[in-house]
């Protein structure tokens, strides 16, 4: 045991080497990308998943390589503050600097992002497994293996970037890859639609990141600036050259800028175009843009109404993208700078808010939704939701434990989904399907498993995940704002209570009961082991992630024997840093010792039992036996149905004047302003001038000797006067 | 390295055109092919002459304007034939040089009549572009700058659409106007920059010449806000009294050319009836003529001024941005919501140069490349759908993707790159100029509402292209669109090429640039009398006439007030009517 554990503990290759060797790892996905799209119509369809499909097999392999080596010892990215631990990474020189600024190509692979590799390589080359069989009737399979490929190659770019610029490349990438397959089947106008309000959407946020980046930049000259007699801390000659050198939004920078912050939250800043605001208050409000920006990307509370029309796109990118990973980047980033976000209190207990509310309206919209994917987006949002509440009470690890489990049974649930449609001749509406269980076996199992991942049954990983971050905002209190957690903490839970209900009345629907009548085929056929295959790979890895929930590690720190969860453990390198912040700023108050995980245990149980229960005897006994609900339900489902007329409401507020306001522009300043008055009345006042100038020019001598006359006789009197005294 | 050659390149950039011209000019007129073969040929060995001229750039060099060249011409009074490069014109000339081939594919087959005449107008176009933005001197630069407008007037005028006639006219008056200002403010720039005798049009005279002025009254006006100007030299009270007014007359000038709002509604009426070729050159190089101006002119000679209108121009840049992508949402002409687009993309350069940071400057100089290339590229691929459906609604067209899909492909990727994607060229530029605009003095709302351009930006381009390209076919004529042939695909390919070269290797233009932006930077700034502009890079050294140089090395001695080196006796005698420059002093002593 001891030598297996020695043997994954040792780098296979040499860790700098590794470094060195990230940008293939992206480089192959762009290649894949690059030769299915300019000659993907030419090699032909095999040809095409063959190259789609083994660039990504190949980036997965280089990533496990990766993984491998991030795990020994040795391994360390090097920094211009000494070396990360368990990372590996490299700087490929500039990309662009002006003035001050500079960013550069630099890459980076530590516990976190090399974690996101293999869900990205690993998910992805099922999915495009998958795909090959999904997307073999249509035509434009070429197109589509080029946009997937090329989201592969965007979203690692944003995992592996070492500074904000760079991960923003990936950040914005993955939106316009998002784009381009929403609106795969561009020939319908609504799903067109739909990419395109998933970009602007995404755009709005984006604007948030733009933002923050540029206030953070402004916040680190000031650092630098700062007069050396000035209280609170200083920043030393090395942050100077690492600035310098690497950027002010390289990650390292910002880790040491994040440091040297807690002496100075209360302090103003001096120079620059900050001045006179304090270090915390510029900290808040640069965690809410980059809550922005998350909110656009992951789909939260006010930006996530895109993401249910994201459905637009094939089941397969729905998989892909909306559920398992470029949604959770926003989850990522805070991860990325949870440093930052540790400081300030006031910013977590509003990404926390907004997580658990998003959490709980999505869970309530998805209650009555009819179509399958329908269903399991707003179920994506709402467990995105959760996340977004873990980070928010400072429970990063659990976050993103939620992350990658959800990776797992969230991409079995949507290719299940597509599994379904695909046997069903694409019929989307769970209530005219009915009795899959028999025929669609495998499909079914796989759901089934997922389904009780999703709900929180133990001992599969959702519950694990789940239970930490509810356990987390329950347990960890945000300095001053114990009363809004709670209130974060009851959401959640209720949400959890929720998802039971949701999943199982999709479940319900789709597979139990008999076939409906509104079927669209009368029997349905399971899918070919293509798709299968990868359903059952992703079943068992929603089982099997719950590893990384169990209490087993044991470590010694500060004298005492804590039991650490594998994967709050072995991240624990990625947030040193931040554990270091917590503990010396108290921003944060973590529980003394760890209570029994007994009574939570028990909590997710009866809550899984009592809503899953509810949904058995509603759409199991009581509607096929009455037909409906009860009258007083009605308005409640409509208004659940409608998605509670927040498109509506959008649609109302602001897109409807913003439209009309540049109508109205175009018309009052342009036309009318501009063009009318200023343009056109200059010609016509220089055109009546002459017109009436010309009576001035008569041709008639006497006339212009009496102009001449009286001109002379005006300018003597004038000289009389002036020489009188 | 320097060559024999070194200092010819740049005149062999500029007449280049003009002798393929004259070349076309003598061919038969019948001949179209031979026509257009000699023209193409004739830019892509200009395109190879800007390429020399990049190559032969040092980035680490100390000298301003390198490839310098000058020659005795006019200089009675004060004209010298000055041509030379700095970061920023000599990427500009590269992008004017990688522009043309592209001109002449793009009107391959659009322009039937007067084929000759036309393409004779895009060589001479193509030489007063290079000449404008290679000119040191000012009047040489005045003289480049109005030779534009013909061709340019003709371009539109003849080979335009239903309406060309009016925007011909419109643009024609537009830009005059503010050209006779700019005129009358660089004959005042000559008389006070020099005393008589050494007066020049000569940049260096005229910059150096003021630039004492300028660093007076700034020191002065810290000290005295409030001051009335009593006790400063006489050139420091001239920029005090009348240093606005001139500025102000040489911004119009140029703001019209950017444009700037609220001086742009020329432009959608110019673009929309012009042909391919003249929207390409017009949102091209043209509009760069007027950020070009700013930069070169209109701020360095008058730093103070400048700084006491920053907020008054930078916020007509965000009005700009904002207000030109709202204009977009409200168009239904494919090509006027491209010539609105440039009113915000123009908007950015605009900012970045009255940021004075050195992030936004080069973001601006590079946002200008960006610029020519997107929206170049832009024009380029609907003049394409132009001349298949000689339509230019939206509404006419709609699943153009369906049977156009490469062209589709290269319309789409252009689009990322106006809506500044990272990877893609615009991202570096927009960035930047953001970046600059947030840690400038300007107030931060600036930096917010320009920041809106981002989600607007994309709002109006994706719409368009949603409406143009995607949904089913609606109109029948549609259905028999012919995708791109070879030529097209060479004309719009080079563009692809350099969205993706300039989004990801960006550093080797903007090493260049940044040659450029520090002076800038420090002409800028050295007026804010703070201190921090480096000093070395405040004055602007060049080559002197030889002659000059001779003649006036023994005797340095100042001439006594009024009177002219009698070296050139029929001179003196024109000269002595012009009093000398405004002196605060002489008003009292008159009775």
């Amino acid at each position: 045991m001891e030598k297996l554990q020695l043997f994954f503990q040792t780098a296979p290759v040499d860790p700098t080497q590794a470094g060195h060797a990230l940008w293939l790892i992206i480089a192959l996905p762009l290649l894949g990308a690059f030769i299915c799209g300019v000659f993907g119509k030419i090699i032909g369809r095999a040809n095409t998943n063959l190259v789609a499909i083994s660039s990504v097999l190949g980036s997965f392999l280089l990533s496990l390589l990766v993984f491998w080596t991030i795990n020994d010892f040795h391994a360390s990215s090097p920094t211009p503050f000494g070396g990360v631990a368990y990372a590996v990474g490299a700087d490929f020189g500039t990309w662009f600097h002006a003035g001050t600024f500079r960013v550069n190509f630099g890459l980076m692979a530590d516990h976190l992002s090399g974690t996101m590799l293999l869900v990205i390589t690993g998910v992805g080359f099922l999915i495009h497994v998958y795909s090959a069989e999904y997307m073999s009737h249509d035509k434009g399979y070429w197109r589509f293996f080029a946009y997937l490929n090329l989201f592969v190659a965007a979203m690692l770019t944003l995992v592996l970037a070492d500074s904000l610029p760079l991960l923003f490349v990936g950040w914005e990438g993955v939106g316009l890859c998002s784009y381009l397959l929403i609106g795969f089947w561009y020939d319908d106008p609504q799903k067109a639609f739909a990419g395109r309000k998933a970009f602007i959407t995404n755009r709005i946020g984006d604007f948030g990141f733009l933002l923050a980046s540029f206030l953070l930049v402004v916040m680190v000259e000031s650092l630098i600036a700062r007069p050396a007699n000035a209280p609170g801390s200083h920043v030393s000659p090395t942050y100077t050259s690492a600035v310098a050198d690497k950027g002010p939004l390289a990650f390292s920078v910002l880790e040491e800028t994040a440091r040297s912050l807690p002496d100075l939250i209360d302090e103003k800043i001096l120079t620059g175009p900050l001045t006179g605001m304090n270090y915390g208050v510029a900290l808040t409000i640069i965690m809410l843009l980059f809550m922005l920006g998350a909110a656009g990307k992951s789909a939260q509370i006010p930006l996530y109404v895109w993401l249910p029309d994201a459905m637009a796109g094939p089941t397969p990118v729905s998989a892909l993208i909306h559920a398992a990973t470029m949604v959770t980047s926003g989850i990522y980033l805070f991860c990325r700078v949870s440093y930052l976000l540790v400081l300030s209190p006031t910013a977590m207990i509003v990404i926390a808010l907004i997580g658990a509310s998003t959490a709980l309206v999505a869970a309530l919209i998805a209650f009555t939704q009819k179509g399958i994917k329908k269903i399991l987006a707003y179920s994506t949002v709402s467990q995105l939701g959760l996340m977004f509440l873990g980070i928010g009470v400072g429970a990063f690890w659990a976050a993103f434990l939620h992350v990658i489990t959800h990776a797992f049974f969230k991409a079995c649930l949507f290719l299940g989904a597509g599994s379904v449609m695909h046997g069903n001749g694409d019929e989307e509406d769970v209530t005219k399907l009915g009795g899959l269980r028999k025929e669609m076996p495998v499909t079914w199992a796989t759901f089934l498993v997922s389904t009780f991942a999703i709900t929180g049954v133990i001992p599969l990983s959702g519950f694990f995940s789940k239970d930490a971050i509810l356990h987390a905002a329950h347990t960890q209190h945000i300095a001053g704002y114990h009363g809004l957690q709670t209130l974060a903490w009851i959401m959640g839970t209720l949400t959890a209570a929720c998802t039971a209900f949701y999943m199982f009345r999709a479940y319900f629907l789709a597979f139990e009961g008999e076939r409906s009548k509104d079927a669209k085929i009368p029997h349905a056929h399971e899918s070919a082991a293509a798709m299968t295959g990868p359903l059952v790979v992703l079943a068992v890895l929603a089982v099997v992630a719950l590893v990384h929930g169990l209490p087993i590690m044991h470590m010694q720190r500060g004298g005492v024997t804590i039991t650490q969860t594998l994967m709050e453990n072995f991240l624990d390198p990625v947030f040193r840093t931040t554990n270091d912040l917590i503990a010396r700023k108290q921003f944060l108050e973590m529980p003394k010792e760890h209570e029994s995980m007994l009574l939570p245990w028990l909590q997710a149980w009866i809550i899984a039992l009592v809503s899953g229960g509810a949904a058995f005897f509603i759409y199991r006994r009581y509607l096929p036996a009455k037909g409906s609900l009860p009258g007083f339900l009605e308005p409640l489902r409509k208004f659940s149905f409608n998605k509670f007329f927040v498109d509506e409401v959008y649609d109302f507020v602001v897109i409807k004047p913003f439209t009309l306001f540049s109508r109205a522009l175009h018309k009052v300043v342009d036309s009318i302003l501009i063009d009318g008055v200023a343009v056109h009345g200059t010609a016509w006042l220089t055109a009546r001038t002459g017109a009436v100038l010309r009576y001035l020019q008569t041709g008639d001598a006497q006339m212009y000797a009496a102009v001449m006359a009286l001109a002379a006789s005006g300018g003597l009197v004038w000289a009389i006067f002036k020489v009188l005294p | 390295m320097n060559s024999i050659f070194d200092s010819r390149i740049l005149n062999l950039v500029i007449f280049f055109p003009l002798a393929v011209a004259a070349l076309v000019a003598f061919l038969p007129k019948d001949e179209k092919g031979q026509i257009r073969a000699v023209t193409f040929a004739g830019m892509i060995g200009s395109f190879l002459t800007t390429l020399w001229a990049w190559m032969r750039f040092e980035t680490r060099s100390p000298v301003e304007f390198q490839l310098e060249y000058r020659l005795e011409w006019l200089s009675d009074v004060g004209i010298s034939y000055h041509v030379g490069v700095d970061g920023l014109s000599v990427a500009l000339v590269l992008l004017t040089g990688v522009l043309g081939p592209m001109v002449v594919l793009s009107s391959w087959n659009f322009v039937a009549e007067r084929v000759k005449e036309f393409h004779v107008a895009l060589l001479v176009l193509q030489t007063a572009m290079f000449g404008a933005f290679t000119s040191i001197d000012t009047m040489l630069f005045f003289m480049f700058f109005e030779a534009v407008l013909v061709p340019m007037y003709l371009l539109i005028g003849v080979w335009g659409s239903e309406e060309r006639q009016k925007a011909a006219v419109k643009f024609f008056l537009y830009t005059m106007v503010g050209s006779v200002l700019m005129l009358l403010a660089l004959f005042a720039v000559y008389f006070l920059s020099a005393p008589s005798g050494a007066r020049s049009f000569d940049y260096s005279t005229m910059y150096n010449g003021m630039m004492g002025g300028s660093r007076e009254l700034a020191t002065y006006l810290k000290a005295n806000p409030d001051g009335n100007g009593v006790g400063l030299t006489p050139v420091a009270f001239a920029l005090f009294k009348y240093g606005p007014w001139l500025f102000l007359a040489f911004a119009l000038a140029f703001a019209i050319k950017v444009p700037m709002f609220p001086l742009h509604t020329w432009l959608p009426d110019a673009h929309v009836q012009a042909p391919v070729a003249g929207s390409i050159v017009l949102a091209g190089v043209m509009l760069k003529l007027g950020t070009y101006g700013f930069w070169r002119f209109a701020v360095p000679f008058f730093p103070v001024a400048a700084r006491q209108y920053q907020n008054f121009f930078a916020a007509l840049s965000v009005i700009g941005i904002v207000y030109g992508a709202l204009m977009c949402l409200a168009q239904r002409d494919i090509k006027k919501l491209i010539a609105y687009s440039s009113v915000s993309h123009l908007g950015f350069c605009m900012l970045g140069i009255f940021a004075f940071t050195a992030e936004g400057a080069t973001g601006s100089a590079y946002q200008m490349l960006n610029h020519g290339v997107s929206t170049g590229a832009l024009f380029l691929l609907f003049g394409m759908l132009y001349e298949r459906r000689h339509a230019r609604l939206m509404s006419d067209y709609g699943g153009i993707a369906r049977v156009m899909p490469v062209f589709a492909a290269f319309f789409l990727i252009v689009t990322f790159s106006s809506i500044a994607v990272p990877g893609t060229n615009g991202f570096v530029g927009e960035f930047l100029v953001l970046l600059g605009t947030f840690k400038s003095n300007l107030p931060l709302a600036f930096g917010v509402i320009a920041s809106t351009g981002v989600i607007l930006g994309a709002a109006y381009m994706l719409w368009m292209v949603q409406k143009v390209f995607f949904g089913q076919v609606t109109h029948q004529e549609n259905l028999a669109l012919k995708d791109m042939d070879k030529r097209e695909l060479a004309a719009a390919l080079p563009f692809i090429v350099l969205i993706a070269v300039m989004g990801l290797r960006p550093q080797p233009f903007l090493d260049v640039l940044n040659t450029s932006t520090e002076r800038y930077i420090a002409r800028a700034k050295f007026a804010a009398g703070d201190g921090t502009s480096d000093e070395r890079l405040v004055r602007v050294n060049v080559r002197q006439l030889p002659r000059v140089a001779v003649a006036q090395a023994p005797a340095p001695t100042p001439m006594p007030e009024g009177m002219v080196r009698p070296a050139r006796p029929m001179m003196l005698q024109q000269l002595q009517p012009v009093k000398p420059a405004l002196q605060p002093g002489d008003a009292k002593v008159l009775p």
